[in-house]
């Protein structure tokens, strides 16, 4: 079982999450459409891009780094709301990491993940219901630190959070839009699923995928 | 439908709409840096600089009033989307000549969520910067937080860049940018869709006998959709809409901005200007100054957006005052 993950499992789990992104950009810009400006599929698309590539660029021996430096990339992806909120995620995992911190175990992990949540809080009012990201990314990290806690593995912990990412990116459905651009838009925005949700449930299981793919259970015991 | 634009390949429309920019006004601004729209000659130090943010695909807005007594600095997003905060920090460092800068942002959630951004990194790094957010636009209804910044950027550029040139120190600039932004409301309206530059996509329906009034900057779908009306119609409802929600007296002094979305004709635009200031003349109501034309744009988008601004005379000053931008020049 995965019990620590370091730079290039990380990685992994980053172009994941960028091949779910990849197969499903152009439904993303459809949900989009609905309330939006169509757009946020090609958004995510540059802006995962601009993560794998700044993570990658950081330096193995330091996580927080390698957050840091994607996190700020994908704010400079020029994506609007999304990737500010995204690159914001991002940033706060690296302030939760301690400095030269090679792997990480789930515990490590979880804290990474909440760290992040509390940065993108910082930057918006949004709560679960409101029929934005957060119906999705609060769940995800709320699952991940429950099992995380359990003393099971990061693929475990993944795959609850992906779970419960993706039912409540998928109950935004019958949500009306209380917050960003398409909350002017009120009953108007029931019967389609927020994109930005759908992006978070996305991004969760491509970490899973991601982590588990290669060689099915690798090797760090 | 195949889309009918002169467009290279899609991942360029930005950078080469700013390279155009720039090469059809090179005494007014150039590129520097990541991209950013700056000001051909730099503001002199000592002076307040002003800086504004917001994505491309409106053009004129938000790059076109670049230039001197106006803006200093423009940082272009992605089409119809924010530019992230890396490029923002870089645009207020290069606009900071010593006496602050005056950060100027339309009330979008992606704009504001960069700005934020921004404005806790500028923070960190000690740069002086006041943030100026402008939301008048009427349809998000009575609270100001959920009304959206439309053509009202306008005249606080207007105002904000004079007084940033005329030397004034940067809380006088918030004070009268502010002031400037209070007293401006907008509605829009919106008869036929704009296609997405990017995506080909239409940006929302609407049938060939309706209009849409309260239309978003970027084409979003708004929330009054009826049945076609006149000029003389359309203009009467939406004035006397901005006048209550701005609750204007008899003897005041307006601002009216006429601001086409791109594909609302001129002959149209001043159709519509001419009963806006029949109207105020049977309500006594002094009509001071005006501009009529596209400021900023949503594509081929048909309709237009109607400004009122209540003025005092300092802020007719600061109008009149002379600038040089590529879109916005008063000698």
């Amino acid at each position: 079982m995965t019990g620590r993950v370091d730079r290039q499992e990380l990685s992994r789990m980053l172009a994941g999450a960028a091949a779910q992104i990849q197969m499903r950009h152009c439904w993303l810009s459809e949900l989009d459409s609905a309330a939006g400006d169509g757009d946020h599929g090609t958004a995510m698309l540059r802006s995962m891009d601009r993560l794998e590539k700044g993570f990658a660029a950081g330096p193995p021996g330091c996580l927080k780094t390698c957050f840091h430096q994607g996190g700020w990339d994908l704010l400079g992806a020029d994506g609007g709301a999304s990737s500010s909120l995204l690159g914001t995620f991002f940033l706060g995992m690296a302030d939760g990491i301690a400095a030269d911190v090679a792997s990480l175990d789930c515990r490590d992990l979880s804290v990474a993940f909440e760290s992040g949540l509390h940065a993108v809080r910082q930057q918006t009012k949004a709560q679960p219901g409101d029929k934005t990201m957060m119906d999705a990314l609060v769940p995800a990290i709320a699952s991940f630190t429950t099992v995380a806690r359990t003393g099971k593995s990061i693929p475990a912990a993944l795959e609850a959070a992906s779970h419960a990412a993706s039912t409540g990116a998928e109950a935004t459905r019958t949500f009306t839009a209380r917050y960003g651009r398409a909350r002017l838009l009120g009953e108007k925005t029931r019967g389609h699923p927020d994109p930005g949700a759908s992006s978070i449930a996305l991004l969760f299981a491509g970490f899973y995928d991601g982590l588990r793919e290669p060689k099915g259970e690798s090797g760090h015991a | 439908m195949r889309m009918k634009k002169f467009i290279n390949r899609p991942e360029d429309i930005v950078p080469e709409l700013l390279e155009g920019l720039a090469l059809a006004h090179p005494n007014q601004v150039r590129l520097v840096g990541n991209n950013l729209v700056a000001r051909a000659k730099p503001k002199s130090p000592g002076k307040v600089g002003v800086v504004t943010l917001g994505g491309s695909g409106h053009e004129p807005g938000l790059s076109g009033f670049v230039g001197e007594g106006m803006l200093d600095v423009s940082v272009a997003g992605e089409i119809f989307a924010a530019p992230g905060a890396p490029r923002c920090l870089e645009a207020l460092r290069l606009a900071d000549r010593g006496a602050g800068v005056l950060f100027v942002v339309l009330n979008h959630a992606g704009d504001v969520l960069s700005s934020n951004i921004t404005m806790q990194m500028a923070q960190r790094e000690g740069l002086n910067v006041k943030l100026v957010l402008t939301h008048e636009d009427i349809a998000g209804g009575p609270n100001p937080e959920d009304r959206r910044g439309l053509v009202g950027f306008l005249p606080v550029y207007k105002v904000a860049g004079a007084a940033a040139e005329q030397g004034l120190p940067l809380e006088k600039c918030v004070e009268l940018a502010e002031r400037m932004e209070r007293n401006s409301r907008t509605l829009s309206v919106a008869v036929r869709t704009a296609t997405h530059p990017a995506t080909g996509q239409p940006i929302f329906e609407l049938g060939d006998d309706e209009m849409e009034v309260g239309m978003g900057q970027h084409g979003e779908a708004g929330t009054g959709r009826m049945k076609l009306k006149s000029a003389d119609e359309t203009a009467g409802l939406m004035l006397q809409m901005l006048l209550d929600d701005l609750q204007v007296k008899p003897d005041e002094e307006l601002l009216v901005i006429v601001n086409g979305a791109g594909a609302t004709t001129l002959m149209e635009l001043l159709i519509l200007f001419r009963r806006v200031h029949h109207i105020l003349a049977e309500k006594r109501i002094q009509l001071v100054r005006a501009k009529v034309g596209e400021f900023i744009t949503t594509q081929e988008q048909a309709g237009f957006q109607l400004m009122i601004a209540r003025m005092d005379q300092e802020l007719i000053r600061l109008w009149d005052a002379p600038c040089d931008a590529p879109y916005f020049t008063v000698r």
